[in-house]
């Protein structure tokens, strides 16, 4: 079953395109990527999906509801961090998972706090000003806000923008864990390593879609480019995906004394991800 | 209902933890009492300054009421507490409930302090009776302006949007309510001085100070007063968007 559905949604900002005719789903219990530069409209996507903005054309259905007309029934299972902290600075920790957490009528809700709190290794901290804190531990505090009452769906946009590699880690794990025990994410991010951490992604750009699939799938798009320099001439090969045909490459310059050095490059995630976007822009040109 | 007890507590935990917003909010009006009273001090013997002085007062409640609120309500969604508020399950209903709740407070700690002042200040020898005529006026006055501060924010993007509407709705309440000249404005003026609520709050605060004062002489104005409390929450209440 599709816990997002996206039919052909379109937003506009006056002239400026944010979504494009966009149409996508994402699986149940998936941890879904929406990768893309700065402004390709990945907060505007998690706006609309979580009721916050309304599309010009097009709809989109989350847990069978529509955000707008059924936001009442959708936001009670579903959690949103947004891009800024969007928390309460002359509050604690605690007291700004308290606040967000009453909005729920969640059973044992203090108790709850603490397990959060102790899981986003917050409790020392737990009663401290939240102006105090730096970006990194907003950001966990945000966290916890969105995740306080069980959501079904969690819209996370950037959560580990500024975020210690140590709690990115962690973030990570949760969210597989999450998405393990049937929770899908939904999650926007431009830090192109994190896409290989999802099951499926979206690569976006100016508010269209230039991609959707596996991270595997989207690896195998890259290429191998083999090095060689003769007599200090670079000379390049271009590869498949996976260099399983080096041998047949190398042959090539057979066992030349005048060979200096070789260097294998593997195109990775960001490489490729900016390839496509590259490609869509010299496409735009032309 | 719920929430809305939820909100308002947040916003008195905030207005308490926020030292300089409180007494910015108690001292700011105490010290503009003072510079009145040297200001009138000046005035001829024969100008009955009693006529100014608790209008002015109400005033200033007014004013500070509506620019505290209208600030805070606009930093909530600067900083996007107030979408994540709507997203996280609290109604706009209750987030207008809550707030008006938690300034309900400020507005009424702030209607005894500059009462109490003017009263000391200008040494008015008002009963009971009148002080709480006084009083329950300044009073809605400051609500009406909650109202309108919460308004008004929907309107702003930013802190700076609001300064804008200062010359827009303050300053006729100044210049065209009777605050200052209570005759000899062109007719046409009275069109937008019926239009600004300081106006039905300075006819009724100059009906209490009357000995012969009878309360059915200010029930319609007290009725427009409270009739603004519920138009600017109906307002709000649709002009607060949940979804842009």
């Amino acid at each position: 079953m599709n816990a997002i559905e996206i039919v052909k949604l379109s937003k506009y900002y006056g002239k400026i395109r944010a979504l494009n005719n966009m149409s996508l789903d994402v699986a149940e219990g998936t941890i879904y990527g929406i990768v893309g530069p700065n402004g390709s409209g990945k907060t505007t996507l998690i706006k609309a999906l979580v009721g916050s903005l309304r599309p010009d054309t097009g709809f989109a259905k989350v847990l069978e509801l529509d955000p707008l007309k059924d936001k009442w029934k959708l936001r009670k299972q579903i959690g949103y961090m947004p891009q800024s902290p969007a928390l309460y600075d002359d509050l604690s920790a605690r007291d700004n998972i308290l606040f967000f957490g009453k909005a729920h009528n969640i059973p044992d809700l203090k108790k709850k706090t603490e397990e959060i709190l102790l899981f986003a290794e917050l409790t020392s901290r737990a009663s401290d000003a939240v102006g105090t804190f730096s970006g990194g531990m907003k950001k966990r505090v945000s966290l916890c806000c969105a995740l306080i009452h069980n959501p079904k769906i969690i819209f996370l946009d950037e959560p580990t923008a500024a975020v210690d590699p140590h709690l990115k880690i962690q973030s990570w794990s949760l969210f597989r864990k999450l998405a393990q025990s049937g929770v899908t994410i939904f999650i926007s991010t431009h830090l192109m390593d994190e896409a290989l951490l999802c099951n499926k992604i979206t690569i976006l750009r100016n508010g269209e879609i230039l991609a959707v699939d596996t991270p595997q799938n989207i690896l195998q798009l890259g290429k191998t480019r083999l090095k060689v320099y003769v007599n200090n001439e670079e000379k390049i090969s271009t590869i498949a995906s996976t260099p399983n045909n080096l041998a047949e490459e190398l042959k090539k310059f057979g066992l030349d004394k005048n060979i200096s050095s070789i260097t294998l490059h593997t195109d990775n995630i960001e490489d490729i991800i900016l390839s496509i976007i590259h490609e869509k822009v010299k496409e735009e040109k032309t | 209902m719920n929430h809305t007890f939820i909100i308002a507590k947040r916003v008195l935990s905030q207005l308490k933890n926020d030292k300089r917003f409180l007494a910015l909010s108690v001292i700011a009006p105490l010290i503009i009492i003072y510079f009145l009273k040297l200001l009138l001090d000046t005035f001829p013997s024969y100008v009955n300054v009693k006529n100014y002085t608790i209008p002015f007062s109400a005033f200033i409640v007014h004013f500070l009421s509506f620019i505290l609120c209208a600030i805070l309500l606009i930093q909530e969604r600067t900083r996007g507490t107030l979408e994540r508020m709507m997203i996280g399950g609290f109604s706009k209903t209750s987030i207008i409930g809550g707030y008006t709740l938690g300034y309900f407070s400020l507005a009424t700690l702030q209607a005894i302090v500059v009462l109490i002042e003017s009263i000391w200040l200008f040494k008015l020898n008002y009963d009971t009776k009148t002080i709480l005529m006084l009083f329950m006026v300044i009073w809605l006055l400051a609500i009406v302006s909650v109202m309108l501060g919460i308004f008004i924010s929907t309107f702003a993007k930013h802190e700076g949007h609001i300064f804008p509407f200062i010359p827009l709705i303050m300053l006729p309440s100044i210049f065209l309510t009777g605050l200052i000249q209570e005759k000899g404005l062109p007719i046409w003026t009275e069109i937008i001085s019926k239009c600004l609520p300081l106006h039905y709050a300075i006819n009724i605060i100059r009906e209490i100070i009357k000995p012969e004062y009878n309360i059915t002489d200010t029930c319609i104005d007290f009725g427009i007063l409270l009739g603004y409390v519920f138009v600017l929450l109906a307002l709000a209440s649709f002009t607060l968007k949940d979804s842009k």
